[in-house]
């Protein structure tokens, strides 16, 4: 066995543990940075520039970690380029800029990943759940982590008459009314999964025709991404209340997930009963909030910008910088929005406005 | 530690307690200051731009400019003197709202304000008036005929960002041209508009009832607080000089009426030309300490402030040099004046920014480098390929380019046209009149020399426009008037 299949091989077994010590997510978090320091190139001369070696990198938070625009200036990947590989894209909300590409040489340490952590934050003990799924399937995203990361919530837990209600002529609100109208009927447990913007247009829907459903005990539904410009901004609150008021899904049952293409494992709330929720992840995952400049640890109740070491990455990088705020709480760490609105204090033009003027 | 509490504004004929008021909070260090800004309704507003209305008309219109010259005079000599009460009170809060430090807000105030004395004031309206006299009465007309300039009747300022006292701008060229004026604080500076509109009538008792200064929440006050109170006061307006950015201007000219002059003034891009004949051994290091103070006032939140200096290849001291020693006077600067400290978003943009330049180097390979240590507080990002003209993350981050000729970086500036404005430019007479011809039709609208960019002279264009021309009025008496006035005189033979 070659050092990368030695690698997933080992990763596999380690997501698979029930937990982990913290000695045990060093070692492997290690062996995972001198992989990459080795294979990767342009990870290797960020590292030389941090002053980051194989010899000074002890502990995973030593780690330097890669902001995530350089998923868009480089290929990160340790693994060359091959026929089976699949690349997940960031979105590119952002006008010209380029998109940032994650290489997965094989998709089996991120299904794990999603699998394991899924099973246990979402669907809460039950085998499988009838689930409609907001957003487009593989075959019209092939690129997108969270095509793929629905598709397989639906493969791995859902039962046979689940499917999705995006099509590329639009939300098929008809069908999916007709699924929810099934299970209030037949009170069986309903699952609504997808990006926080197809649920806002599905309540939208469900105003314009005056409907409102009460699933059964055991329903819930999964949320992720933000608005992204593709619907009404609603604040958080105002989305929970009314989600939870269209559907009859209790706030605690309303789960959002926070992910990003440049990761290869998600994090959880349980439930938006008290906003803002605390986000947690699995075993394979830690998290530091750093001061940006520095790349310090904040002082414990500062807000600082969230770094995650995702093992799961085995092929691009473990450690990535966010442009996330986060702030430490009870289980894990509040999600306070993305770190922009940097917008100019004085006369002079900031970067922020510079970009929207350039994309306009 | 409570925090000291300001009451910010100035309200001629209301009384604290019949205005809601809301509180901005600004601390440094240990320094807490609570600053009440007053939010008034719609009926309250109109009766405000009636009362300095009606008190301009009485007190202002019918005053010389020479006499208004003495007495902004007056004020601006209390705000010079550092024993005086207002000085005082400035030096102590603004650098606690701006977090700017306290030395380089006191140094700034005091070149700023030494350009508003009597002999800068007479030089300003000068500058948009041959003859200042249209101002008073009517004069002359070399066509025959005679003018005189009115003042808007009534002038709205909406002033933003954090430059300390940068209200004063505005407020002088209202008071030349005799405007009764109602200012908006930024709440980002909610302090100076205030105690400038004290000081002038405490130094000239009439004046008192002829300004106002206000507050609603956001640039253009559509929602929020306050929002019926700047609705008011925009349908009363008849002129309006606003400044922020070009996507909060254009929300507040959309709401004007079309009768109504706008005068906005937006964000702007500095820049930088070093040429060959500057980077000698001798003469490099001065520049380069010049470029750096432009850089370090108002750690680059000025509109005039640099984001990149291009520097030209060939000379004894090559691009990269200049910007190690702009590096290390920037380390100087900073024992002198600190950088204010950031707050969490600027620092992720200053990260991001350094991050940029950092994932560019390979790929470029050459010389390319961030310069300085990643967790100082100034940072130079050098680059040897010619880089766009865009902007840094601000707060001492500045770029330099390599460049072959001074001359190449013309379309580069060009191409960002509608955010040009200030171009320091350190070279021969004969280069700066060559290079001032090709920037002044790209669209640059003022050039300084190095360490000057921060520092306007009186009398300057702001943005290429007349500061005064722009807000008056001409009424003509023609020829034809006159000549037919004569045989209706009671001497008419």
């Amino acid at each position: 066995m070659d050092k990368a299949a030695l690698l997933v091989a080992d990763l596999l077994a380690f997501i698979a543990l029930d937990a982990c010590t913290d000695e045990q997510f060093d070692q492997l978090a290690l062996r995972l940075f001198a992989y990459q320091y080795e294979s990767n190139a342009p990870f290797r001369s960020f590292c030389q520039r941090r002053g980051a070696t194989l010899r000074n990198v002890r502990t995973w938070s030593d780690i330097p970690a890669v902001p995530i625009d350089a998923f868009k200036a480089m290929e990160l990947r340790s693994a060359p380029a091959s026929a089976g590989e699949r690349v997940f894209m960031t979105s590119g909300t952002t006008g010209r800029a380029a998109r940032g590409r994650h290489f997965h040489p094989q998709l089996a340490v991120y299904d794990l990943s999603m699998t394991r952590n899924f099973a246990q934050r979402f669907m809460r003990g039950d085998e499988r759940l009838s689930m409609g799924i907001l957003f487009p399937d593989e075959q019209a995203m092939p690129n997108s982590s969270l095509a793929h990361y629905l598709a397989l919530a639906k493969s791995a837990f859902g039962t046979p008459d689940s499917r999705y209600y995006l099509t590329p002529e639009g939300l098929d609100m008809p069908g999916l009314c007709a699924a929810l109208e099934e299970s209030e009927r037949s009170g069986r447990p309903y699952a609504l999964l997808g990006a926080s913007f197809s649920l806002v247009h599905v309540m939208d829907g469900l105003r314009a025709h005056n409907r409102s459903f009460r699933l059964p005990a055991g329903s819930r539904i999964l949320d992720t991404g933000g608005y992204k410009g593709q619907s009404r901004e609603l604040p958080l609150e105002d989305f929970y209340a009314d989600l939870s008021q269209l559907l009859g899904v209790p706030r605690s049952h309303c789960i959002n997930m926070y992910g990003m293409t440049e990761l290869s494992t998600q994090f959880y709330d349980e439930g938006n009963a008290t906003l803002p929720s605390v986000k947690s992840g699995p075993h394979w995952i830690r998290s530091r909030l750093v001061e940006p400049v520095t790349g310090r640890s904040v002082a414990p109740g500062e807000r600082g910008i969230l770094v995650h070491c995702d093992l799961a990455n085995y092929n691009a990088v473990t450690t990535i910088l966010t442009e996330d705020v986060g702030l430490w709480a009870e289980g894990g760490f509040l999600l306070l929005g993305r770190a922009e609105g940097a917008a100019a204090k004085g006369c002079s033009l900031a970067v922020e406005e510079f970009v929207k003027a350039a994309a306009a | 530690m409570t925090p000291q509490r300001i009451t910010a504004g100035y309200l001629p004929g209301l009384g604290e307690d019949e205005v809601l008021w809301h509180s901005l909070s600004f601390a440094q260090g240990d320094r807490r200051l609570e600053v009440s800004v007053p939010v008034l309704s719609a009926a309250q507003m109109q009766a405000l731009a009636q009362r300095v209305r009606t008190a301009a008309e009485q007190h202002l219109r019918p005053m010389p400019v020479a006499e208004i010259i003495d007495a902004i005079d007056r004020a601006i000599a209390r705000l010079l003197d550092r024993d005086d009460s207002f000085r005082r009170e400035a030096e102590a809060w603004l650098p606690v709202v701006s977090g700017y430090d306290a030395d380089m807000v006191r140094l700034g105030m005091t070149g700023f304000f030494k350009t508003f004395r009597a002999a800068q004031l007479r030089r300003f309206v000068a500058e948009d008036f041959a003859n200042p006299g249209v101002l008073d009465c009517f004069q002359p007309a070399p066509k025959g005929g005679a003018a005189r300039a009115f003042g808007p009747d009534l002038l709205v300022h909406s002033w933003a960002g954090n430059v300390p006292a940068l209200s004063l701008w505005s407020l002088v060229c209202g008071l030349l041209v005799k405007a009764p004026s109602i200012g908006k604080l930024a709440s980002a500076e909610p302090l100076f508009a205030g105690w400038f509109a004290r000081l002038l009538a405490e130094v000239h008792p009439p004046l008192a009832d002829c300004l106002a200064v206000v507050w609603w929440s956001g640039a253009g006050g559509d929602s929020g607080l306050g929002a019926a109170g700047a609705a008011a006061l925009y349908a009363q307006a008849d002129t309006v000089l606003a400044y922020g950015g070009n996507a909060s201007l254009d929300a507040l000219r959309r709401r004007l009426p079309v009768t109504t002059r706008f005068l906005p003034h937006g964000h702007k891009l500095g820049f930088g030309l070093v040429g060959m004949q500057a980077l000698d051994a001798l003469k490099a290091p001065a520049v380069a300490r010049l470029a750096a103070w432009d850089v370090m006032r108002y750690d680059q939140q000025g509109c005039y402030s640099p984001h990149v200096f291009y520097v030209e290849r060939g000379a004894p001291v090559s691009p990269r040099a200049f910007a190690d020693y702009l590096a290390a006077e920037l380390a100087n600067l900073q024992r002198r004046f600190a950088r204010r400290p950031l707050e969490l978003e600027e620092g992720a943009a200053v990260a991001k920014w350094q991050q940029s330049v950092e994932w560019r180097a390979p790929a470029d390979g050459g010389e390319d480098v961030l310069i300085g240590p990643a967790d100082a507080p100034w940072s130079v990002a050098y680059s040897d390929s010619l880089q766009p003209l865009a902007p840094t993350a601000l707060y001492r981050t500045i770029a330099v380019v390599g460049v072959d000729t001074l001359d190449a970086v013309v379309p580069l500036v060009a191409a960002q046209r509608e955010f040009l404005q200030t171009a320091g430019i350190a070279a021969a007479p004969e280069t700066l009149y060559r290079l001032a011809g090709l920037l002044g039709a790209a669209g640059v609208t003022r050039i300084s020399a190095m360490g000057s960019m921060s520092m306007p002279e009186a009398g300057w264009h702001h943005d290429g426009r007349f500061n005064l021309l722009d807000l008056v009025r001409m009424t003509e008496i023609e020829q034809s008037a006159e000549i037919a006035a004569q045989p209706f005189a009671p001497y008419a033979d």
